[in-house]
């Protein structure tokens, strides 16, 4: 595989470009699911490809081909340079010094998922449906996934890397309906479940048995549960909602990619300018947001991003106020500070970009409890439901599953059909308590997309239940 | 025979022994990315994709690889076979699909399967040089192959192609956005779209706020047709359906929408991206979703027509793999047009209300009720006195979908094809072809940026 790198880099450069790199991944990804006491999907998955991208003149060039060959290598890079000389624009581009990497890199696990036979995960999917079998109860799903890869990495600079990152997860799901009303529950997230970089302990420490009978419980209970009334309020949001919340309101905004403008048509830009470096203030004095590709069983977690630019933590907000954006080389060389670190390609077919890692929101002190005892009056929100935020990352509404009423500190009743929205600064600003570190979790979400061609990134977030004063939930009367 | 067919016919080989289905996918595909009116990401790709279901005694298992060598396809068979001997009998499975001679159906054209990458560059760079304003977007163009051979004698192929413009013209107070797609290059101009893109911010620049409220609007095509999308996948597939979860459930037969409103899938369409077949082989057919108001059928492929019994047949709407947790759905659907010459005409339509262009990052708060919430973007206006006038800033919506449908006071008689393939995984061309319309209810629950990057 380094010797294909080397062959596609050699080419590159030799039809004419200063810089190129090479990237062979080889991905396998296995993936049982079960609906309703069926099994809904037992797929196995491998994909394996060479990417060159390639700098002729200041311009990029990419392409890739499947073929894990001396032709298919060179035939990538070729077409690489083709591109890279006929694009249009008066191209200037630069990239932070970085000394070449060498190293590897393996994911420690304790259980090789890929050992666990399939039909051992079908059973454990099927058994904790049983647990969400409840009245009114009308779908039950759960899933387990897999994932190997196998990334070897190649720069004309001299950058020559070998990781092999390995993943699994899982989640269920319990939809209940009567009456023309919907609800649903999930455990341990919403849309795909959490996964870690870790072996099958990972989907053994999310004891879906112990947690469905849960799940299909509350499902039901919401049918009979109020819809959430519209006020302004204080909520305390959930470990899994701040997940989100973190996710699109500090992830996305804070890469400089879309700072730049380089997402613009499709995902958006930024609110934050390169300028607010160091004295914006995104939120109060307990907002503390820390980029860490280190981080053990992070999604986001490697040795090499793929620029191979070593991983780095880098705190993206201090006490409220910005520290740090996530960077490619060509990002990090503009604003002038930094070596990138943040760069990342959903397989061997498709251009790194700008991706966040492991986004955490550091935790503060005391327990949940201590956070919802605080409130005379408010709401416990738990889960996503749904979510939005606008191109510049500002307005955003999101939906959780379930909302729990506070009164003099303590829970009171079930609510339904919650919404909350506000404008990111404001709302970070109104932040006065995230829960300790015995309440910190980190989720692992798969589903993150970006890009054109579109590409899905594995990060994740370590967030701590959270609490906010005088937030719109519902829609403003 | 086709590449992809004889792909399909070897890995159907090297499952011997088995009832099986294989299904290739040969995409050869460029996409130019430009921002600031350079190409910074530019991706061209060329990859064979084959996946093998093995069925062994009621039980079913999927492989999939894109290493195609007989080393590679034994390989596959294996690991399908595997996953297969894994698996419990599931007593709902239909059966492989029978033979059956697909449609023939357009959505091949050799001019646009022969772009090369250069060409690529040349019509992203005859976009970017027709814009007085910076230019965001990509033009992309694919030829796809997607075939598919089974054990029981099915064996079809079908070539396709696309190309799209996509141009958002943007400063830092102005945007403006428009695209065009088509399975023919020949069709799809990227300086008048540029153009149009250009146009369209010029006029946004001192965007205005807006109080949250109901409005009568205008959407254009692309906010129509997103809308849409979002709804219909939801609504109109057969497993919502059967598992009472979604809108449609209880509701057909009813007159549920605006009878100016009518709704079909077709993937036969050639003003659309034509489809001859879906995912399990079976043939590809119309279905009338709504009619004048009343909702009449959903998509169904053989699964779920299987569950819901009563002499039910396919649609032809299986999908993916990766997608069959979400059932049949609905990627070719076709709004029927309405007496409006222009979007202008809609607006004296609407008298007083608002003017959409394009929606941003929609998600379902609940199906059940059709409500979906988003942002407008590049291009939001107030409509006065019948007239399109001052700019807005990006506003976001909370619309029951059922409520927005009630009342159409019109739609316009020109279609658009409206791109919805954002390029993740395999390229499957698909959009909506929809009119620009005016509904009485829009609701408005809160606002956002300016427009502008």
């Amino acid at each position: 595989m380094r010797e294909l790198c080397e062959e596609a880099v050699s080419a590159a450069l030799a039809a004419g470009a200063s810089y190129a790199d090479a990237r062979v991944v080889l991905r396998r990804a296995q993936t049982v699911a079960t609906r309703n006491g069926r099994v809904d999907r037992l797929d196995d998955i491998e994909s394996e490809g060479v990417g060159v991208r390639a700098l002729v003149d200041g311009a990029w060039g990419f392409a890739c081909d499947r073929r894990l060959s001396t032709e298919g290598a060179q035939a990538a890079a070729a077409k690489a340079c083709a591109f890279a000389k006929a694009a249009p624009g008066g191209h200037k581009r630069a990239l932070a010094t970085v000394d070449p990497a060498q190293g590897e890199y393996r994911t420690p696990v304790e259980r090789d998922p890929f050992e666990i036979p399939l039909a051992d995960k079908v059973a454990h999917c099927l058994r904790a449906e049983e647990g969400m079998a409840y009245d009114d109860v009308k779908v039950t799903s759960a899933f387990v996934r897999a994932q190997r890869e196998k990334r070897v990495f190649v720069s004309s600079e001299g950058a020559v890397t070998d990781q092999e990152l390995v993943e699994c997860g899982g989640g269920i799901d319990a939809m209940a309906s009567r009456d023309g009303i919907t609800q649903i529950r999930s455990h341990p997230s919403a849309h795909g479940g959490s996964s870690s970089q870790a072996g099958w302990e990972y989907v053994e420490s999310l004891a879906f048995e112990r947690e469905a009978p849960r799940v299909g419980e509350q499902a039901a209970a919401l049918l009979r549960a109020e819809p959430c009334p519209s006020m302004v309020t204080t909520i305390v949001v959930d470990a899994e909602q701040m997940e989100l919340q973190t996710h699109e309101s500090v992830g996305h905004p804070t890469e400089l990619d879309r700072v730049y403008g380089t997402e613009a048509a499709y995902a958006g830009t930024s609110f934050l300018k390169p300028g607010d470096l160091g004295s914006l203030r995104y939120g109060s004095e307990h907002m503390n947001v820390t980029a860490d590709p280190t981080t053990p069983g992070g999604l986001g977690t490697f040795a090499f991003d793929d620029e191979g630019v070593p991983a780095q933590r880098v705190p993206i907000v201090a006490e409220g106020v910005l520290q740090g954006f996530l960077a490619s080389r060509e990002t990090a060389a503009r604003i002038g500070s930094g070596s990138g670190g943040s760069m990342r390609a959903d397989g061997w077919s498709r251009m790194p970009l700008v991706r966040m890692t492991n986004l955490h929101l550091e935790p503060g002190e005391g327990s949940l409890e201590e956070l919802i005892a605080g409130v005379d009056e408010g709401l416990f929100l738990q889960t996503n439901k749904s979510w939005s935020i606008d191109d510049k990352r500002l307005n955003f509404q999101f939906g959780t599953q379930v909302a729990w009423e506070i009164e003099d500190g303590e829970l009171g009743r079930m609510l339904r059909d919650a919404t909350y929205t506000g404008q990111t600064p404001v709302f970070w600003g109104s932040l006065d308590a995230v829960a300790g570190r015995d309440e910190w979790r980190l989720h692992g979400l798969t589903n993150c997309g970006k890009g054109q061609p579109g590409q899905h990134a594995h990060v994740s977030h370590g967030t701590s239940p959270a609490r906010f004063r005088n937030v719109q939930v519902g829609f403003k009367s | 025979m086709s590449q992809a067919l004889d792909l399909a016919e070897r890995a159907l080989r090297a499952a011997e022994g088995d009832e099986a289905l294989a299904l290739a996918n040969r995409e050869r595909s460029g996409l130019a990315r430009f921002a600031g009116s350079e190409v910074h990401q530019p991706t061209l790709i060329e990859n064979d994709v084959v996946e093998l279901q093995i069925v062994r005694d009621g039980r079913v298992g999927v492989a999939v690889a894109n290493r195609t060598d007989d080393e590679g396809l034994r390989a596959l068979a294996a690991r399908a076979a595997e996953a297969a001997d894994s698996a419990p009998v599931d007593p709902d499975f239909p059966g492989l699909a029978p033979q059956a001679e697909p449609p023939g159906v357009e959505g091949y054209d050799e001019e646009t399967a022969a772009l090369s990458p250069e060409d690529q560059a040349r019509l992203a760079a005859a976009a970017i040089d027709a814009s007085s304003l910076d230019l965001y977007g990509f033009f992309t163009s694919g030829f796809t192959e997607l075939a598919i051979a089974s054990t029981t004698g099915l064996a079809a192929s079908q070539a396709m192609t696309d190309s799209c413009i996509f141009a958002l013209a943007a400063n830092e107070r102005e945007s403006g956005h428009a695209e065009q797609t088509s399975w023919r290059v020949s069709e799809v101009d990227p300086a008048e779209a540029a153009r149009a893109a250009v146009a369209k911010a010029e006029r946004t620049r001192g965007a205005i706020e807006l109080e949250p409220g109901s409005y009568r609007a205008v959407l254009e095509p692309y906010a129509f047709a997103e809308l849409l999308l979002y709804f219909a996948y939801d609504a109109f597939g057969a497993l919502g359906l059967l598992e009472e979860r979604s809108y449609a459930a209880g509701r057909i037969g009813e007159q549920v929408f605006d009878e100016r409103f009518s709704l079909a899938d077709d993937g036969l369409d050639p003003r659309g991206l034509p489809k001859a077949f879906d995912f399990e082989g079976s043939p590809k057919t119309r279905v009338e979703l709504v009619e004048n108001g009343v909702l009449r059928d959903v998509v169904w492929d053989r699964a779920t027509a299987k569950r819901a019994g009563e002499d039910r047949e396919t649609t032809g709407h299986a999908p993916p793999s990766s997608l069959r947790r979400w059932g049949p759905l609905p990627f070719n659907i076709s709004v029927a047009g309405g007496e409006a010459g222009s979007t202008e005409e809609l607006a004296e339509l609407v008298g007083d209300g608002i003017y959409v262009s394009r929606l941003h990052y929609l998600s379902i708060v609940n199906p059940r009720d059709g409500v979906i919430t988003g942002m407008t973007r590049d291009g939001t206006f107030r409509i006065r006195g019948g007239r399109i006038a001052d700019p807005l800033v990006n506003l976001r919506f909370t619309v029951s979908m059922p409520e927005l449908l009630a009342e159409l006071p019109g739609l316009t008689r020109e279609i658009v094809l409206v791109n919805e393939a954002s390029y993740y995984d395999e390229r499957y061309p698909n959009g909506v072809l929809a009119p620009a319309a005016a509904t009485a209810r829009f609701d408005v629950t809160g606002t956002g940026s300016t427009p502008g990057i």
